[in-house]
């Protein structure tokens, strides 16, 4: 019966052809390409508990008398979006959890996306043809940063409320535009009362519908092009090693959405996040020390703390200090992080289609470049935590912005060289493989000791694969003569028919 | 394959299933849990010590500072030698205040007086309040009985954020201020602290009179603080100190992400065992597959 409509459905939509092909795609290995997938699923966390929360939020800023179970706020004006929040922590049953989850989860998205970008960065992995996924990768991060903003700002909590504040004024700081923009976007001055409905309409609708579209044309790239992959265990430039999507990488890649959603479920029952009744309502007189956003938000924080005041003044026109690190900055950031393909290309001059990544000792510069502009931004980060640390430290808060000063020059800058010479020291090791072969000890009748060596076990003789000879792997193109009967150049040597690798030749539609 | 196919997605799920139960429990917690606060005896045993004459406590007072305090503040208090400010006309309250902190007495001075264990017990700073405050009327007089029974939080919130948070931050974590001095946190600070702080102002934090801060407005002021800013209300779990975002970035970014990361190793690197068996079925390797079927 069942299949009967199977059978009656595939005749008309074809299903099995299609998805056969997306079945039998082929998924590498090592765990660094779960990297994507942990962004992926906390993506789907987001969107789930993301639905419960707009059930119960109201995205206004309207003013009402706050009545409730906490005491503090009982009698108090304040917006109603931030009294819904309110209830939705103490009075909708789990509704504090699905809080918890869902910025929980905003943090692991953005964290995860940094993570996984740095795995392509180091290992070369955006080189050609893979451009494109780079940059929409790009712009996931930066949506995915600007959405958490938004939402951070949704509960016009006091906290929040300053965060908006700061970046209205930024958007003010832009040259010419920056005050029209600003009053547009806010529909009036600051605070106004547009901005919690406009912002809650991009946060829940707007930018999850583009980012979901993105993710879609990220993985579907990621399928026409295939995987990258490390070398050895019979990677070459010209095919995919790795286990089919079906059944193999679809249990692995469910078994990781529960795993994912675990962590962050625990961490949401155990951690604390956001208490927003803590904080109070937003009220422009209002003002707390120590409020920052959050950490992906951080470095644009630090930079506004450690820029000097400098106000460039042109000729009839002032630019504002705030332009420098809260529009100058993440323009530039993101323009190279986006174009970084291009650039690097222009750099190499290497212009050849690359399928097997780079481990990224055997690249030191780009390594230590990398690790040094992330240590750049992570000292920004840590400046956004001035206060908090002069607290901690009883340090003079001025010392710390100066040290911070420093630090963000200094820090990148040795790095840099440490990196470099790790890299360089590294590809000089000789790696252990990574099974272990058994070997017997025997006695003697004499008394002496000796070892035998052993067979490998079934489904370890593959461990000592020749090196892939580096003519073989590099600059080869995509249309060799090799390529056309699915044989690597190194097919011969691990002995035929091998379990557990699989082969396929890549063809380009 | 049938059998460690379902083992690979039972195992995450009873993660998700203990994790999820997990939560319950915890979330469970009666959420607004009203901190008690049952005011210990000691805060307000302040009133004269047991037998002793008003008299005998001033001598003891007067002993106390000349042994303690007069070689900076002056055998009268005056700050004639030029170290230390003239503590007379200041009222009692301030001394108890500088005394019960432990601000004073100063070792180093210079820097903003750390909070330490104070070097005398609540008798005898009552002793020496009183001999300083015999010198010069006026000031910030001892703090009354302080009825908290009647006092709206809501009200000490308001003013909280209004009047005290931008120094001492929203949660009371305490911060540091420009040119090296910082606001102490308020989580360990008893109601009469707060009295006397704001009504006498210590170093760099703002004198509140009675027209500023009415008292039934400070009242209102010290039970938030005395409620509420020491007893969180948590439900969430643990609170990270309450100094905020940059504390739950890292948490985020080394638990949440590290924690994903860790799950990813552990699965990651599983496919090799699955695809042995996965093999005995379909013969020869999957790229011949897909290319049968293209
Ligand atoms: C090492 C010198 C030194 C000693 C000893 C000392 N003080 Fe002080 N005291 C100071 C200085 C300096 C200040 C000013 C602190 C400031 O404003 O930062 C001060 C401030 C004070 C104040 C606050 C004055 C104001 O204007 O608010 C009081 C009250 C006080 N001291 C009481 C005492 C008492 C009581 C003792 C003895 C137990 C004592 N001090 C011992 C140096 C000292
Ligand atoms: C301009 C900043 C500022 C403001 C506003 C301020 N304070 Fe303070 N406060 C300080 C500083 C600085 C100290 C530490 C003084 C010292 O160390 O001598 C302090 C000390 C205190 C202390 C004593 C802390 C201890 O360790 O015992 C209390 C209590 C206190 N403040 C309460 C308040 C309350 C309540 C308000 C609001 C009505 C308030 N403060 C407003 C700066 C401020
Ligand atoms: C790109 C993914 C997303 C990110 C990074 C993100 C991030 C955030 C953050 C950090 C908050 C503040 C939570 C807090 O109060 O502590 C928030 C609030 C909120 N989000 Fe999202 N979110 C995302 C997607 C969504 C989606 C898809 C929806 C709805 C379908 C949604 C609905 C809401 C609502 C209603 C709030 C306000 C309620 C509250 O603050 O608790 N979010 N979001």
């Amino acid at each position: 019966m069942i299949d009967n409509l199977y059978q009656w459905t595939d005749k008309r939509l074809n299903i099995s052809g299609g998805s056969r092909k997306l079945l039998n795609k082929i998924f590498p290995d090592h765990w660094s390409f779960m990297l994507g997938e942990i962004a992926l699923y906390s993506f789907v966390v987001l969107v789930a508990t993301g639905i419960f929360l707009t059930l119960y939020f109201v995205p206004s800023q309207h003013e009402i008398v706050y009545h409730g179970p906490y005491l503090p706020l009982d009698g108090q004006r304040v917006s109603e979006a931030y009294a819904s929040t309110i209830r939705l922590s103490f009075q909708v049953r789990a509704g504090l959890l699905m809080r918890q989850m869902h910025h929980w989860a905003a943090n692991i998205f953005v964290g995860s996306i940094v993570v996984h970008m740095c795995r392509v960065f180091f290992t070369g992995g955006f080189r050609r043809p893979r451009e494109f996924n780079w940059i929409i990768g790009v712009n996931l991060l930066i949506l995915a940063i600007f959405n958490g903003f938004l939402g951070y700002s949704l509960p016009d909590d006091l906290v929040s409320g300053t965060g908006i504040r700061i970046a209205f004024s930024i958007l003010e700081s832009l040259p010419l535009v920056g005050s029209y923009l600003a009053v547009w976007l806010f529909g009036g001055n600051f605070p106004g009362t547009a901005i919690i409905p406009r912002f809650f309409i991009i946060h829940v609708l707007i930018l999850p519908a583009i980012i979901a579209g993105l993710i879609g044309a990220h993985l579907f790239l990621l399928v026409k092009q295939k995987h990258t992959q490390f070398k050895g265990s019979g990677a070459t430039e010209e095919n995919v090693v790795g286990a089919p999507m079906y059944p193999n990488f679809i249990a692995k890649t469910q078994g990781f959405l529960f795993l994912v959603t675990a962590v962050t479920a625990l961490l949401a029952a155990v951690v604390q996040i956001n208490p927003i009744w803590q904080y109070g309502p937003y009220k422009p007189y209002k003002v707390s020390y120590a409020v920052q956003p959050d950490w992906y938000m951080g470095w644009l924080d630090g930079a506004l703390r450690v820029m000097p005041s400098w106000e460039i003044v042109f000729p009839g026109h002032m630019i504002p200090n705030a332009f420098f690190p809260g529009i100058l900055l993440p323009g530039l950031t993101f323009t190279i992080l986006m174009l970084w393909p291009i650039i690097e290309a222009r750099i190499t001059k290497d212009d050849v289609e690359h399928h097997i990544l780079e481990e990224p000792r055997n690249n030191p510069l780009r390594t230590a470049f990398g690790a040094a502009v992330l240590a750049f931004y992570f000292v920004l980060f840590g400046a956004s935590a001035t206060d908090v640390l002069a607290n901690y430290l009883s340090v003079s808060l001025n010392t710390v912005l100066v040290t911070f000063r420093v630090l963000v020059i200094a820090v990148p800058l040795v790095v840099f060289p440490i990196t470099y010479k790790i890299c360089v020291e590294l590809q000089h090791q000789h790696r252990p493989s990574k099974t272990k072969r058994h070997n017997i000890v025997v006695r003697s009748p004499e008394g002496g000791y000796s070892t035998i060596e052993v067979k490998p076990r079934p489904g370890d003789e593959r461990t000592h694969l020749p090196p892939i000879p580096v003519d073989a792997m590099v600059l080869v193109g995509p249309r060799t003569a090799q390529a056309a009967d699915g044989a690597s150049p190194t097919n011969g040597t691990d002995g035929g028919r091998v379990r557990g690798i699989f082969k396929i030749p890549r063809t380009y539609r | 394959m049938g059998l460690r196919l379902l083992r690979k997605i039972l195992v995450p799920f009873a993660a998700i299933v203990v994790a999820a139960s997990m939560a319950t429990l915890l979330m469970g917690r009666s959420h607004v849990a009203s901190p008690t606060s049952t005011p210990s005896p000691s805060q307000f045993s302040l009133t004269a010590a047991g037998s002793a004459s008003r008299k005998a406590q001033l001598q003891t007072g007067y002993q106390l500072f000349q042994v303690h305090c007069s070689f900076c503040h002056g055998t009268r208090a005056d700050g004639s030698t030029g170290i230390a400010p003239n503590l007379q006309g200041l009222g009692p309250g301030v001394v108890q205040l500088w005394l019960r902190t432990g601000w004073m007495p100063l070792k180093t001075p210079g820097a903003q007086p750390d909070n330490k264990p104070p070097a005398f017990n609540d008798t005898q700073i009552r002793e020496i309040a009183l001999w300083v405050a015999s010198l010069k009327k006026g000031g910030v007089p001892f703090p009354p009985k302080l009825h908290l029974n009647k006092a709206n939080v809501a009200q000490g919130f308001s003013l909280f954020t209004l009047n005290c948070a931008p120094c001492h931050t929203i949660t009371g974590a305490g911060d540091a201020l420009a040119d090296g001095y910082h606001a102490p946190p308020l989580k360990a600070v008893t109601r009469h602290e707060v009295y006397e702080a704001v009504r006498s102002g210590p170093q760099n934090m703002p004198q509140f009179g009675p027209k500023n801060i009415t008292p039934a407005q400070l009242r209102d002021i010290i039970k938030y603080v005395v409620k509420y800013i020491k007893h969180p209300v948590s439900p969430g779990g643990i609170s990270l100190g309450g100094v905020g975002p940059v504390a739950e970035g890292f948490v985020g970014l080394f638990i949440g992400v590290g924690g994903c990361l860790l799950a990813a190793y552990w699965v990651g690197d599983r496919t090799e065992r699955g695809s042995e068996e996965d093999q005995g079925s379909g013969e020869g390797p999957a790229g011949e597959r897909e290319a049968s079927h293209a």
